[in-house]
């Protein structure tokens, strides 16, 4: 059963230059799903995802969130909207610098007005399954970049949302941290079946995904699904990636490796 | 390009960006140049503000100087803490830090003499109606406006040099900060909140402490609590802002079932970085609105009191002597003579006051003879008096009394000549100011007061009554230089521990003269004072939010993007400004609410005049102000992080 569908939807930028970053884009997310979506810089990732988030609107065409349309909500059920059954995970993170760990993963129950002992259960359980227990109590200036995501995560899933939509989780870590946060990503998914919908430039991180969406230019450029093994997974997301960069095999000019 | 043009263009085509600092010079130039246009108006020369001393006025002037200096540096502080990344863009792109300065110092220049015109230009617009309001005030004549060189000098001299000074200070001595750090912007949340629960004791305890030595201000304490109030006020306050509001939100804070409850937790966790980030600007601000509110109390208290004056003191002079007065005969004629040289007209009304013992209290109380003050009543225009014998009515000492008195009845013998007297009326209206009669005054019959042939039991210790010469002056303001050796006598003995002189002398359009010119001195400084230090107080939570906007409106973006509707963004940014405005101008208020209780205390046993409608009204006016103010802030501010 898709959870979103995403049906021919175009963006367009009107200004002194007038710029298609989305073109009859369509596809679906299945429940349960951990997806990645690649492309290139200024493939229109970021607008994609903004569309998803439903803070911008498409030019054209529908995206579909369990029957709900979100293109029909006004501003306030839209915000409503986001706080249910979306949930983020941003690349700096955006951990509000004067709450403590605590209070910014319970910051999006507080802003729904749910009852304290609702917040404390469900922090309690995404404590432990997410190991924050260390620092629990210290402000986002304190941890490090690894712990902070891992933070971001617990904010995005307290709520327990429909989808997780996260832009570039890994962009700001270095290695060892980004395989924590990936495997943490990939066994919240397995285990409580959550959706994830990640945009990456990493295709280390895309090969930790069920199946990775390429984009240029705004339009669909391919998919793979994931196999047994993640290393021929990920070999063939570099496949892709060289064919994105220009047709040339073995091109990688436009992708930042890691 | 070149590197004028380069600073010029900057400011003509940022002007949005300068337009804050800009505003804060504009009217710091603007309020300066209408004072000082008042202060060299040429008949301030010539003494038509009667005894108001030009030297106050300079003072204020003085102090008006330092603190738009204070102002212009503060204001300039901010606007190039908000501009830190556009600096980091320039040195990045390897410009000199000379160079930096001189860019800074050239903005400057610029926005400050184009700040200086426009104060002027508006400022000489503006001054005839100021004047105008100034005349209204102190009832002059005419108040002319004029031309002349010496306040526009002034204004751009003072001025120039402030913008001169303050760029190269503000740039020279600003500690040098690595790029990087200035590239990714000010990061203000850094710290980690102290406080200490010891101070944050003190600071209410000295509050509190000296809230309640206010209260207990008696005339005799005044002078000693004077000196301690100020310093225990100013002490808490400071711990207050510092430990004693970071230790009640922390209490808060530990309560989840409060702090987590209906998305509070938000504002109330931005408490603890606001007044860590503001607490000295919340001192400042608080003091600095104290003494705005000071002023602008005392100056309704004072025109309470002036407009009062009129029926407070029925009598344009008032010779009050003992029964065996040796002057008596001369003081009077010399009087006399010096009205008719004058050519004022005047009632004179001789009285002749007997004290005696009332049964029912006890105590003396003064008894008047009816036609005595007929005599007065009728040159007054008011109802005469009409009693029957064993009948006696009350003289009221107050507007107050009048009520009091009313429904009173009182059975009474007057011991020394066993005369009963019923007393069942008051006088309808003050006849004599309450520093002349005692609160015992009555009025009895003629034939009733034949009766009393016996002194006073006190007698010879205390004064067995007293005669009274009242002279009601319809021109009473004119009276002013009349008697006036027989008034520096009794102002001469007042000094002196003891009163000994067997008379008194009261000349209400002399004392008139010196209350209206105190007046006059406290509206010209006391307003000009208060419009700045609130215009000041104001500006400096503007220029904080306008420094921090932009961390501000990332925090917004996030929230946004999690999930807030704007009735709830408007919601957050109420209880994120709401406390910035109002806890140091709550806190102001409070102080000089205690401070209007006390003065009212001491006003109450001196001159009897109540200023609580006045206050009402002049806080009333400031509170709307203030509310205006917070909504346009609020306005500006939710344009801002909305888009």
């Amino acid at each position: 059963m898709s959870i979103l569908q995403v049906r021919d939807v175009t963006k367009v930028y009107e200004g002194k230059v007038t710029n298609r970053a989305i073109n009859q884009l369509t596809f679906d997310v299945e429940k349960g799903e951990f997806l990645a979506i690649m492309g290139p810089s200024g493939s229109g990732k970021t607008t994609l995802l903004n569309l998803i988030s439903t803070i911008d609107k498409p030019t054209s065409g529908e995206i579909i969130f369990n029957d709900i349309k979100p293109l029909n909500l006004n501003n306030t059920e839209l915000a409503y909207f986001r706080r249910r059954e979306l949930g983020f995970v941003f690349q700096d993170f955006n951990l509000l610098p004067m709450l403590t760990v605590e209070e910014n993963i319970v910051l999006p129950l507080t802003l729904d007005q749910k009852p304290v002992q609702v917040m404390e259960e469900r922090l309690q359980s995404l404590v432990n399954r997410l190991d924050l227990k260390s620092f629990l109590y210290k402000r986002p200036n304190e941890i490090s970049g690894g712990q902070a995501q891992r933070v971001a995560i617990a904010r995005a899933l307290i709520h327990e949302p429909t989808i997780i939509l996260a832009d570039e989780p890994t962009g700001n870590l270095d290695s060892n941290n980004s395989r924590e946060v990936l495997e943490l990503l990939s066994k919240i998914n397995k285990e409580k079946q959550a959706t994830i919908l990640m945009v990456t430039h990493d295709p280390i991180a895309a090969s930790y995904c069920d199946r990775v969406l390429f984009i240029k230019d705004g339009e669909f450029f391919n998919e793979i699904y994931r196999d047994d093994r993640r290393q021929t997974f990920f070999q063939r997301i570099l496949n892709v990636l060289s064919l994105l960069g220009g047709g040339k095999v073995g091109d990688l000019s436009s992708i930042r490796l890691p | 390009m070149t590197f004028h043009q380069f600073a010029y263009r900057n400011v003509v085509r940022n002007i949005r960006i300068y337009a804050a600092f800009f505003m804060a010079s504009f009217f710091s130039v603007f309020v300066f140049f209408i004072y000082s246009m008042l202060v060299f108006h040429p008949k301030i020369e010539n003494g038509f503000l009667g005894t108001v001393p030009i030297f106050w006025m300079v003072i204020a002037e003085i102090i008006l100087v330092l603190f738009s200096w204070f102002f212009i540096f503060y204001s300039m502080k901010a606007f190039l803490e908000a501009r830190t990344r556009e600096f980091a863009i320039l040195l990045h792109l390897g410009m000199e830090r000379r160079q930096l300065s001189k860019l800074v110092f050239l903005e400057t220049i610029i926005i400050g003499t184009i700040s200086i015109m426009f104060g002027i230009l508006f400022g000489y617009a503006f001054s005839k109606f100021f004047f105008m309001i100034v005349r209204e005030i102190l009832m002059l004549d005419d108040l002319p406006l004029y031309f002349s060189w010496e306040p526009f000098v002034l204004t751009i001299a003072v001025y120039l040099s402030a913008f001169i000074f303050i760029s190269l200070f503000s740039v020279h001595f600003a500690p040098e900060r690595k790029i990087i750090d200035l590239m990714t912007g000010s990061k203000n949340v850094h710290v980690n909140v102290l406080y200490m629960k010891r101070k944050a004791i003190i600071g209410i305890v000295f509050i509190m402490v000296g809230y309640i030595l206010a209260l207990l201000t008696t005339r005799t304490t005044l002078f000693t609590f004077t000196m301690f109030i100020p310093i225990l006020i100013t002490i808490g306050t400071y711990y207050f802002f510092s430990d004693t509001a970071q230790f009640i939100v922390d209490r808060v804070k530990n309560k989840k079932q409060v702090y987590w409850k209906k998305s509070r937790m938000l504002p109330i966790a931005e408490q603890t970085f606001i007044l860590k980030n503001n607490g000295k600007m919340f001192f400042v601000v608080t003091l600095v609105s104290t003494l705005a509110f000071l002023s602008v109390g005392l100056l309704a208290a004072l025109s309470s009191y002036t407009s009062q004056y009129d029926t407070l003191n029925p009598l344009g002079l008032i010779y009050k002597g003992h029964i065996n007065n040796p002057y008596e005969d001369e003081h009077i004629a010399s009087i006399v003579s010096e009205l008719e040289e004058k050519g004022l007209s005047y009632h004179l009304t001789s009285f002749t006051v007997l004290k005696q013992t009332s049964s029912t209290t006890g105590y003396g109380v003064e008894v008047f003879k009816e036609s005595d003050v007929n005599n007065l009543l009728f040159s007054y225009g008011y109802p005469m008096v009409r009693l029957s014998q064993g009948q006696g009515m009350f003289i009221p000492y107050s507007e107050d009394a009048i009520n009091d008195l009313s429904e009173k009845v009182v059975h009474t013998v007057l011991l020394e000549n066993n005369v009963s007297i019923k007393i069942d009326q008051v006088y309808p209206k003050l006849i004599f100011p309450s520093s002349i009669v005692g609160l015992n005054s009555i009025i009895i019959s003629d034939e009733d007061f034949k009766k009393l042939i016996h002194p006073y039991n006190g007698f010879p210790e205390f004064e067995p009554g007293y005669h009274l010469f009242t002279f009601d002056i319809p021109q009473w303001i004119e009276t002013k230089e009349i008697g006036l050796p027989i008034q520096q006598k009794v102002a001469q003995e007042y000094l002196k521990d003891d009163y000994l002189l067997p008379y008194y002398f009261e000349n209400a359009g002399l004392n008139y003269s010196y209350l209206l010119s105190a007046y006059s001195l406290f509206t010209l400084v006391g307003l000009l004072v208060a419009a700045v230090f609130l215009l000041a107080a104001g500006s400096f939570i503007y220029f904080k939010l306008h420094t921090n906007l932009d961390s501000e409106k990332r925090k917004f973006d996030v929230l946004k993007r999690m999930g807030i509707s704007d009735g709830e963004l408007k919601k957050l940014v109420t209880k994120y400004l709401f406390p910035q405005f109002f806890l140091p101008w709550g806190v102001a208020l409070i102080h000089s609410l205690f401070a209007f209780i006390a003065l009212q205390n001491i006003l109450e046993n001196i001159a009897n005049i109540s200023i609580v409608k006045e206050l009402v009204l002049a806080f009333g006016f400031l509170i709307a102000i203030q509310v205006t103010y917070f909504y346009l802030i609020r306005w500006r501010y939710i344009a801002h992080v909305r888009d």
